[in-house]
C-alpha cells in the first residue's frame, strides 16, 4: 500500500487484503469498462446504422453472462477467505497478553489508563492520561474499551484497527505495535460537535525510553483519591 | 369516485395543489425533490468549502465550526438520501410513468396517492423547520446514532434531533402509502394483453423498490418511534443505563438502511435499461434474467445489513456470515450489469443527452460497485470503515443512481412531461459538467481514505498524520471540482424552464419508442388516453428482423 | 369519456413556479440564520452548551459566561487550548471544554472573548444554603484580589465572582482543592495560587458560606 506506515503487527495482513480485493476487482473492472467501450466505439449509430435483433434467450447469447458469473462467484470465494482469515485474526483471535490498557471514551476526549511499572492494572500506581497513550514496542496490548457517554470508536490507521467504544459495555481486543513512532488516534464514530477535534496521541516507544516514561511520566497533576469517609457525586 | 370521473371544471387549487391526478403529483414530488436536492447541495457546497479552506468564511454562507458542520453534512446525507432520491426515483417516476407504462388513466387510489404527497410535503415543513430551532439542526450525523441522538445533553440539539426523527418518520408513512398504491396499480390495472413479462422493466423496478421498501421500513418505523420516545419521554430504549442498547437501534436502522439502498438503485436501473434500448434500438438482453436478478439483490439485500456495523461491537462472529452474504449479492448485481453491457452489443447507439447520462451511470456506477467490495471484505473494513473511502465508495453508487440515472429519466421523458423537447447542446453541456467533475471529486477521497482520513471531521489540522500539505491539495482538488459540478448545473435548470414554456413542441413519440406513455398525447391529459390502448407484444421489440420500422409499439395491432 | 385536451399545461406549471421562488427563499434562510459576523458565527458554538443567552447550564455544568471580562476569557481558553486546563482526567467537564477552545485561533479568541465580555450578563440565582456571616469571615483571603465586591482585578488576574453561578464556584473551589485545576504552575500560575487559597475552606459548608456571601455583596 505504502500510503500510510504499517504499525501494528496485523497491518501488513489487511493490506494484503485490499491487494488482493484490489487485484480482482481490478480485473473486472477493466474488462467490463473496455467491452463497454469498445461497444459505443464498435456500434455507433455512424458505424452499425441497423441494429440487431436478439433476444438473450438463447443458450449460445446467454453464455457469455454465464462465464462471467462464475467467474465472479469464484473470486467472490478467494475474497471471502481471505476477508474472514484477517477479520478472524484481528477481532476473534486474542494472543496472550504482555500488558492490557484501559480506553474509555468521553464527549471529546480519549482517556487512557496504562498499568504502570507494575502492569496490572487498577493499582495505585496506574498512570491516567487524556489523548496521550504510550505503549511499548513489540508486546501484545489488550485493550479494555468502554466510553461514558455516546459512542465513540478507537481508531488508530497506522494499525489498520477501529473498534466501537459501546456504553455500558467493555471490549476487550489487542493489538502488537512493531514500530516506534508518534501517531495519531482518531475518534471514527460520531460523537456530538467535538468530534472533529477527538485527537489523541499514540507514541509507541522503545523498551528503554518506554521504562523511562514509566518511571517519571512527567504528568503536572497527581489524580485525588477521595477520602473513605466522605462520600460526594 | 376515480379520477376519470372528474368532467367538472376544476379550481386552481383542486387541479393543481389537492389533485388527485397521477401526473401532477408525480411533478410535485419532482420539483419538490429537486428543490430538496438544491437544498442538499448547497450543503455540500458549505461543508466542502470548510474542508478545502477550514476556518475561512465561506462565500453564500459564512463560517462554519464543528457544530454547524456536523449540522451539514448530517442534513445533507438525510436530505440526499429521503427528500431527494427517494421522492425523485420512486415516487415521481413511479408516479408518472406507472399507469401510462401500463395504458390506463390513472392510480387505483388516486387519494392515498395524494395523502402520499401531502404527508411527504408535511415531512419537507418539519425538516426545514428543524433549522431554525433554538440551538439549531440535528447534527448527529445521517443514522443518527443513539445514545447521541436521544440525550439533548449529549448532542446539544435538543428540538432539531427531535424535528429531525420526526420528519424522517412522516416521509417513510408517505412512502409506505405511495408503495401500496404502485404494487396495486401495476397488478391490477395494465392494459388488456399486457402480461407480466410484457411489462417495461423500469416498472418491475420500481415496483419491487417499493416491496423492498415497504418490507423493510416496518423496523425503521419502530426503531423512530421508540426513538422519539427516548427523546421526548426518557423512556431508555437505547440508553445502557436504563437496560436499553445502543446497538438495537443501529439494527433496526440499517435492517431498512441496506434495502434503502437497492430501493433508489432499483428505478435507476430501471430508467437506464428502457434508455438504453430506445438509443441502441436493441431488445433489452435476458429481460428475465434481468427480472430475476433484480428479485435476488432485493431478497439478498435483507440479509446484509451487519456489514455497516462490522467494528460497532457485534459479536465478531457475526461478521462473517455478513461477509459471505455481502459478497453474494455482488453476484446479481454483476450479472445485471453484464446483462446490460450486452444489451449494447450489435446496436445501433445514438449518443444524445438521456443516452449519455444512462450510459455514464453503467460506467460510474461499475466503479461504486467494485469498491464496495473492499468494504465488504470484513477484514479490509476494519481499516476502511467510516474512512473517505466509504464517502467515495457510497457517492459512486448514490451520485449516478440519484443524479446521473435521474437526469437520464428526466431528459428521455420530459418531451412527455411538459409536450417540449429540452434543448440538446444545453443537455449536453450539462452532461459533461456534471459527470466529469463528478469523478474528480470523488477520486481524490477514495486516496484519502485509504490514508486513513475518517469522514464527519470538520478540520484536519488536529491530526498531524492528515495535516500534509498533499492532503490538503486533494481537499481543495474536490472541493473546487464540486464546485464547477454545482455550477454546470444552472444550464440544467435554464433548459428546464425554458423548454417547459418555449421548447419545440413534441410529437406523441419524438424517440421511436415501443412503450405505452408514447401513445398519449404530449403531455397527456387528465385520464392519459383518448382511447385505453392495448397491448400486444413486450415493450424492447426494436429492431425486429423482416419490418421496415426499427421499432415495434406494444399497441400496435398485428397484421 | 374522460377527455381533457383543453387543459392548459401551462397554468399547471406554475406550481413548479412557486418551487423555485421558495428554493431562492430558502437559499437565503441559511444565509440569515447561520452567517452574519465571524465572531457571532463562532459564538453559536459556545450558545450550544453555555445556553443561549451565555447564562450557563447545570444540566451539563457549564458556567455563565456572559459578560465575563474579555481578558479573563482569554486567559481561560488559552489555558484549556495549551492543556493547563481540561487536561486532567477526573475533570469531567473541563475535558469537555478543551477540544471546543482548539476550534478557535489566537484572534478568533480575542474576538470571542471580546464578544462575551459584552453580552448582557445573567445574574444567577442562588441555590445553595449557607451563613453569609460565616462567609464573609471566610471571604476575608478572597477580597484581597477579588475585591470587597467580588468585581475582581485585572491587574492580579482574579476575575469577578458575582456572575458565576454559586455551584460552579464551588466545583472549581473543589478542584482546585484537589488539584484538578490550576495543578500546571508554569502554564497556569493563577490557577495554581488558587490551589493554596482553596486549602482554606475545610469543609462544603464552608464553600457554601462563602458563595452565598459572595452573592450577597455583588
Amino acid at each position: 500500500m505504502g500510503i500510510i506506515e504499517q504499525a501494528s503487527s496485523y497491518a501488513a495482513q489487511i493490506d494484503n487484503l485490499i491487494l488482493i480485493v484490489g487485484a480482482f476487482v481490478m480485473f473486472w473492472f477493466v474488462l467490463a469498462q473496455g467491452i463497454i467501450f469498445y461497444f459505443l466505439f464498435r456500434y455507433r449509430k455512424k458505424r452499425q446504422p441497423k441494429a440487431e435483433y436478439i433476444t438473450g434467450e438463447k443458450h449460445s447469447e446467454t453464455k457469455f453472462i454465464h462465464w462471467a458469473h462464475w467467474g465472479v462467484i469464484a473470486c467472490d470465494l478467494v475474497i471471502i477467505f481471505f476477508a474472514i482469515k484477517a477479520w478472524y485474526h484481528v477481532k476473534q483471535e486474542l494472543p496472550t497478553a504482555d500488558t492490557t490498557i484501559k480506553i474509555v471514551g468521553q464527549q471529546w476526549a480519549w482517556e487512557f489508563t496504562h498499568p504502570g511499572p507494575d502492569n496490572i492494572l487498577d493499582t495505585e500506581d496506574d498512570i491516567v492520561t487524556i489523548d496521550e497513550l504510550h505503549i511499548e514496542v513489540g508486546k501484545v496490548h489488550h485493550y479494555k474499551l468502554s466510553s461514558k457517554d455516546v459512542l465513540h470508536d478507537f481508531s488508530v490507521p497506522v494499525f489498520r484497527l477501529k473498534q466501537d467504544a459501546v456504553p455500558g459495555r467493555v471490549i476487550t481486543g489487542w493489538f502488537k505495535p512493531i514500530k516506534t513512532g508518534e501517531f495519531d488516534i482518531q475518534c471514527a464514530e460520531m460523537c456530538g460537535i467535538g468530534h472533529g477535534i477527538m485527537a489523541a496521541k499514540l507514541y509507541i516507544n522503545s523498551k528503554e525510553d518506554h521504562a523511562k516514561w514509566l518511571e517519571s511520566p512527567n504528568l503536572k497533576y497527581t489524580l485525588y483519591q477521595e477520602p473513605k469517609e466522605e462520600v460526594e457525586q | 369516485m376515480s379520477a376519470d370521473s372528474h368532467h367538472h371544471e376544476q379550481s386552481f387549487w383542486q387541479k393543481y395543489v389537492f389533485s388527485v391526478d397521477h401526473k401532477v403529483i408525480a411533478l410535485q414530488y419532482l420539483f419538490t425533490g429537486l428543490f430538496m436536492g438544491a437544498i442538499g447541495g448547497f450543503l455540500v457546497y458549505a461543508f466542502r468549502m470548510q474542508l478545502a479552506f477550514p476556518g475561512s468564511e465561506i462565500p453564500f454562507y459564512g463560517l462554519v465550526n464543528s457544530a454547524s458542520y456536523n449540522s451539514l453534512v448530517t442534513n445533507h446525507g438525510t436530505i440526499m438520501i429521503f427528500w431527494f432520491a427517494m421522492p425523485v426515483l420512486i415516487a415521481a417516476f413511479g408516479n408518472f410513468l406507472i399507469p401510462l407504462m401500463i395504458g390506463c388513466d390513472d392510480m387505483v387510489f388516486p387519494r392515498l396517492n395524494r395523502t402520499s404527497y401531502q404527508v411527504f410535503l408535511l415531512s419537507v415543513v418539519v425538516l426545514i423547520a428543524s433549522f431554525f430551532v433554538p440551538q439549531g439542526a440535528f447534527g448527529g450525523a445521517w443514522t443518527a446514532y443513539p445514545p447521541l441522538s436521544t440525550t439533548p445533553t449529549y448532542s446539544l440539539t435538543p428540538w432539531g434531533a427531535i424535528l429531525w426523527i420526526t420528519a424522517v418518520t412522516l416521509e417513510l408513512i408517505a412512502f409506505l402509502l405511495g408503495g401500496i398504491n404502485f404494487i396495486t396499480t401495476l397488478m391490477n390495472s395494465r392494459a388488456k394483453g399486457m402480461k407480466m413479462m410484457d411489462i417495461p422493466i423500469v416498472l418491475w423496478f420500481i415496483v419491487i423498490a417499493s416491496v423492498l421498501f415497504m418490507a423493510s421500513v416496518g423496523p425503521l418505523v419502530a426503531g423512530a418511534i421508540m426513538m422519539i420516545f427516548d427523546q421526548t419521554l426518557h423512556v431508555g430504549f437505547f440508553d445502557p443505563a436504563r437496560g436499553g442498547d445502543p446497538i438495537l437501534w443501529q439494527h433496526l436502522f440499517w435492517f431498512f438502511g441496506h434495502p434503502e439502498v437497492y430501493v433508489v438503485l432499483l428505478p435507476a436501473m430501471g430508467i437506464v435499461a428502457d434508455v438504453m434500448c430506445v438509443f441502441a434500438r436493441k431488445k433489452l438482453f435476458a429481460y428475465k434474467t434481468v427480472l430475476y436478478t433484480a428479485i435476488a439483490t432485493g431478497v439478498l439485500s435483507f440479509f446484509v445489513w451487519a456489514h455497516h456495523q462490522f467494528v460497532a461491537g457485534i459479536d465478531p462472529r457475526m461478521a462473517n456470515v455478513f461477509t459471505v452474504t455481502t459478497l453474494l449479492i455482488s453476484i446479481p448485481v454483476a450479472e445485471a450489469l453484464f446483462v446490460y453491457i450486452a444489451t449494447l452489443y450489435g446496436g445501433s447507439i445514438t449518443f444524445s443527452t438521456p443516452m449519455l447520462f444512462a450510459l455514464a451511470f453503467l460506467v460510474e456506477f461499475l466503479i461504486g460497485g467494485v469498491t464496495g467490495i473492499f468494504l465488504g471484505a470484513s477484514g479490509a473494513d476494519i481499516f476502511l470503515h467510516d474512512t473517505y473511502f466509504v464517502i467515495a465508495h457510497f457517492h459512486y453508487t448514490f451520485v449516478p443512481i440519484a443524479i446521473i440515472a435521474t437526469f437520464a429519466g428526466i431528459y428521455y421523458w420530459f418531451p412527455k412531461m411538459f409536450g417540449r423537447m429540452y434543448n440538446e447542446k444545453l443537455g449536453k453541456i450539462h452532461f459533461w459538467g456534471t459527470v466529469l467533475p463528478f469523478n474528480t471529486i470523488f477520486i481524490p477521497l477514495f486516496y484519502l481514505g485509504m490514508a486513513g482520513q475518517h469522514r464527519r471531521i470538520f478540520d484536519f489540522s488536529n491530526f498531524p498524520g492528515l495535516a500534509s500539505d498533499g492532503y490538503q491539495t486533494l481537499r481543495i482538488i474536490a472541493t473546487v471540482s464540486l464546485v464547477i459540478m454545482i455550477l454546470f448545473q444552472i444550464p440544467f435548470v435554464i433548459n428546464l424552464f425554458y423548454s417547459i414554456f418555449y421548447g419545440p413542441k413534441a410529437e406523441r413519440n419524438p424517440w421511436n419508442a415501443n412503450t405505452l406513455e408514447w401513445v398519449a398525447p404530449s403531455p397527456p391529459p387528465h385520464g392519459n388516453f383518448e382511447e385505453l390502448p392495448e397491448c400486444y407484444r413486450g415493450p424492447y421489440e426494436y429492431s425486429v428482423e423482416g419490418r421496415e420500422l426499427d421499432y415495434w409499439p406494444q399497441n400496435e395491432k398485428p397484421v | 369519456m374522460r377527455l381533457h385536451m383543453s387543459m392548459d399545461w401551462r397554468v399547471r406549471l406554475r406550481v413548479p413556479f412557486y418551487l423555485l421562488w421558495l428554493s431562492v427563499v430558502g437559499f437565503c434562510f441559511p444565509q440569515t440564520t447561520f452567517a452574519g459576523s465571524r465572531i457571532k458565527a463562532q459564538y453559536q458554538l459556545c450558545k450550544k452548551c453555555h445556553g443561549l443567552n451565555g447564562e450557563g447550564r447545570y444540566d451539563i455544568k457549564t458556567p455563565a459566561i456572559a459578560g465575563l471580562p474579555a481578558w479573563y476569557v482569554v486567559a481561560q481558553l488559552k489555558k484549556f487550548r495549551n492543556g493547563a486546563r481540561g487536561k486532567h482526567p477526573q475533570d469531567i467537564n473541563g475535558v469537555r471544554m478543551r477540544p471546543m477552545s482548539r476550534t478557535l485561533n489566537a484572534k478568533d479568541i480575542a474576538g470571542v472573548a471580546e464578544y462575551v465580555s459584552k453580552l448582557k450578563p445573567t445574574k444567577p440565582v442562588s441555590t445553595v444554603k449557607g451563613n453569609i456571616a460565616k462567609g464573609e469571615l471566610a471571604y476575608a483571603v478572597c477580597k484581597a484580589c477579588h475585591g470587597a465586591n467580588a468585581e475582581g482585578n485585572q491587574v492580579l488576574n482574579a476575575p469577578p465572582l458575582g456572575m458565576m453561578n454559586d455551584w460552579y464556584l464551588i466545583s472549581q473551589l473543589k478542584n482546585f482543592q484537589r488539584g484538578i485545576r490550576g495543578f500546571d504552575p508554569v502554564l497556569d500560575p493563577t490557577g495554581a495560587s488558587m490551589v493554596g487559597m482553596a486549602q482554606t475552606l475545610k469543609t462544603e459548608q464552608a464553600m457554601k458560606d462563602v458563595v452565598n456571601y459572595i452573592f450577597s455583596i455583588r
